[in-house]
Order: C-alpha cells, then structure tokens, then sequence
C-alpha cells in the first residue's frame, strides 16, 4: 500500500476537539496530514480513543499512525462505533500532527474503504 | 505606535485566534472584537448578586422568598431524566463570551494579572491542564464540561452527574445545613445544600478547592461559594443561573445563566459508564520543563522517535 500524505495550511479552528484531559498544543492545528492504511486496533476508550493505523511506507516498511479522538461516549454522538474501524478495515484518515514528528495525529476525519465518512468532532453536537 | 500593555497584548492575541501572540501587535490596530452588553434581564440578575454581599446572603434570601423551601416527596418528583450536556462551549464560562473578548468576570488585579498571564502563555503554546494529570475538574468548574450528565432527584438528595471522571455531586435537600467551619476543608465538589422552591432547586456550596474555570478562563480561589438555582423551562432545556462569589478573585458577584440540554436517545445507546482516566498508557499527558503538555511514550511507537529533550521532562503531579 502506498503510503500518501498530504500537507497543507488549514484555517485555525478553535474546536472542542481533544477537550477531555489535556491542551490541543501538542498538535499542529494549522496543519493537515493525510495516510492511507489499514486498522491495526481502535483503543476506544477514555478520555480519549486512539485509532491506530498500520501505513506501509514505499520502501516496504510499516509504520503505526494513532489518530486521537474524544471518548467512547463522544464517539457515539458522533456515529462512530467500536465495531466501524475492525481490524485490517481500510481507511483514508486525516489528523492535526504531532509538532514532535512523531506518528500521531488529532483526528479530523476518516473515510473507509466502502466510502463511509467520520467525523470525530460531529461528537459535541447537540440533538 | 504606543506600548502595548498586557491586557492590550491578550486582547489583541484573541482577535488572532490561537497561536497568536505574533500578530497582537498588528491586530492591536484593528477595532476591538465587541463585548455583548448584558440583556435587562441578564442585569436584572447580575444586580441581584451585588445586593447581597456574600454567598450565603443570597442563598437566605431566596430562601426567605420561597417561605423558607420546601421538601420534597415522593410523590412530587420534577422529571429530571434523560441524558443531558451543556449546551455553550466548553471553552467559555459565560456562554455570552463572545470570540476575541477576554472572560465577563469583573476581576481583582491579582486575579486578572494571573488570566492574563495564563493567556499570553497559551498565546505562546505553553498550556498544562490540571486534569491532564487525571484530577477531576471539581466545582465550579464542572458546570462547564462537556460530555454526558445525569440529574437524579430524590426527596432527600439530588445527584447532579457528570460523567467525565464520574464526578457527582449531592445536593442535601432534607434540612442539613454544612459542617461546622472547624471541621470544613477543601473539596473537589465542595459541600452543597439546598431547598425546593417549588420545581426550582436552590442550592448552596462551599468548601471548594482552588481551580481554574476552565483552561483560558480566570483562576478561583479556596473561598469560592455558590448560589444556584436550577430549574427545567422546557422538556429538553435545563437552566442554572448561577452566581459566583469569591473575594479575593472577583471584585462582584460573577452571575451566568449555565444551559443544558436534553440529548435524543431513542435507542438507548447513550449510557454513561465508568470513566477511567489512566485505562488507556496513550493518554498519560506529562509537563515539559517549559510546562506545556505533552504524551509520554506511545505504546504504538518507538521511544526513539520522541524528541532529543525527553529526559528534561517530569511526571504530571
């Protein structure tokens, strides 16, 4: 699988994303980063869930991406479930990256294999 | 142009948005974002504050108004169920806060000296949460949190539930008054009681703990006390107008109406669960020397991907 990503300059938001426990200043909220990969685990858990992404690199290597999103309540709010990310569900996912350049993300949105979007934030909607 | 003062500096970063600090000065130009002027009815409730010159006061005056509260019985239960959450952002207190305007409390110096600062720093990307290092957030400060709520009433007690680090708090509602001063301390969700005036739930609470009311709002102190009324205006809206009294932090009362809503949940698949802050070692959020936050090493990664300063880094207390 090839590895994709793409970067660029998104408009700062200041959203309830990543609210639960901790400050959002890890992330690059001016920053999008896209990767294209397979499930290895959803961690779907508080405070906050991680869905971690197997994405194998050009040269052959496989490196695990962790997107972060809100607990398993928020998630829910949102439509997104344990059983919608299984293990080997391919996904297209988008997040805010780490500034340390480690494999992490804010979540920002998910697209699985089958076309199906999910948008983590949609979570603090009220209805 | 002059020299920027910190307020002016803040101010100016707001209108920025958050990483904003480098452009203050320039946005220091522009007009200022505007303050919303509080409504009559608003004042009417600010002004009622200011009347009574201590928490306590208040709470004895809505209870003289009410002849005294009533206890409730079984039979007379307001229908508080449902699974709620409030309904403004959680990064305001007051939800007439408006983008690019500093908090509505009117601030002792100390105080506002302290939120300014706490803001230029955010400004700079340093920021360290206390509930990063798995404290619960404590009142006043779990009014304003997101997530999942329950109200439970019953004629002795209410249980008024939050489920982000299952944080209850019971409101004695059967005559008790608080402990003894020389016997009170500090608590997360202080000590609240409370009486009935008819569907309307007066409650009184001392005995907090010191805190912030939320990351880029002002800090309080360990002499906060709080008067709240509660009270359902439609059957999916619940209201708390809600008075804040804390000398050494606010030079008034600082009142706000707190709204929450009733979330559909026709399946039944909205439930709150145990919330357990350390289950998962990809949310331990540590404190950089500089104090920012920051994970700790992922399971999911190598410890060698981490920056070259991660021995500088302590433990979260």
């Amino acid at each position: 699988m090839t590895r994709k990503i793409l970067i660029g300059a998104i408009a700062g938001l200041l959203t309830a994303a990543a609210f639960a426990h901790h400050s959002a200043v890890m992330f690059d909220d001016q920053t999008e980063i896209t990767v294209t990969g397979v499930v290895k685990e959803f961690q779907y858990t508080n405070p906050h869930s991680w869905l971690l992404v197997d994405v194998t690199e050009e040269d052959g290597t496989v490196t695990t991406w962790g997107f972060e999103a809100e607990g398993p309540s928020t998630l829910m709010r949102a439509g997104i479930r344990r059983s919608d990310f299984a293990p080997g569900t391919k996904v297209t996912i988008t997040g805010n990256p780490m500034r340390d350049g480690r494999p992490a993300a804010l979540w920002v949105r998910a697209v699985r294999e089958d076309g199906k979007e999910f948008d983590p934030r949609e979570g603090f909607a009220i209805r | 142009m002059h020299s920027l003062s910190l307020r002016e500096k803040v101010v100016a970063g707001l209108a920025c948005g958050a990483a904003a600090m480098a452009c203050a000065a320039l946005a220091a130009a522009q007009p200022a974002a505007a303050v919303v002027e509080p409504s009559a009815e608003k004042q009417r409730m600010i002004d009622l504050g200011i009347e009574h010159g201590t928490a306590w006061d208040l709470y004895r005056y809505f209870q003289e108004q009410a002849g005294g509260g009533d206890t409730l019985t079984w039979d007379r239960i307001p229908d508080w169920t449902g699974i709620w959450t409030r309904e403004a952002s959680p990064f305001v207190w007051d939800p007439d806060q408006t983008e690019g305007t500093l908090p509505t409390a009117k601030l002792t110096p100390e105080y506002e000296r302290r939120l300014l600062e706490k803001l230029a720093r955010v400004a700079q990307g340093i920021e360290y949460d206390p509930l990063s290092g798995c404290n619960p957030a404590g009142m006043p400060r779990w009014l304003v949190e997101p997530f999942l709520r329950e109200f439970v009433v019953t004629p002795q007690q209410t249980w008024l539930i939050n489920e982000m680090m299952n944080e209850v708090r019971r409101i004695y509602t059967d005559g008790r008054g608080h402990p003894p001063p020389e016997d009170a301390y500090p608590l997360w969700e202080g000590d609240s009681i409370g009486f009935w005036d008819g569907d309307r739930l007066v409650i009184h609470t001392s005995q907090m703990r010191e805190g912030q009311y939320q990351r880029l709002q002002p800090d309080y102190s360990e002499e906060v006390e709080v008067v709240e009324v509660w009270y359902k205006s439609a059957d999916d809206t619940m209201i708390a107008d809600v008075w804040v009294y804390d000398p050494p932090a606010l030079v008034e009362p600082w009142y706000t109406r707190q709204v929450y809503k009733k979330l559909s949940n026709d399946d039944k698949s909205l439930r709150i669960r145990y919330w357990h802050c350390s289950e998962n070692p990809n949310n331990i959020v540590i404190q950089t020397e500089e104090g920012t936050s920051d994970f700790a090493d992922f399971t999911f990664t190598d410890a060698d991907d981490r920056p070259a300063d991660a021995e500088n880094r302590r433990e979260a207390p």
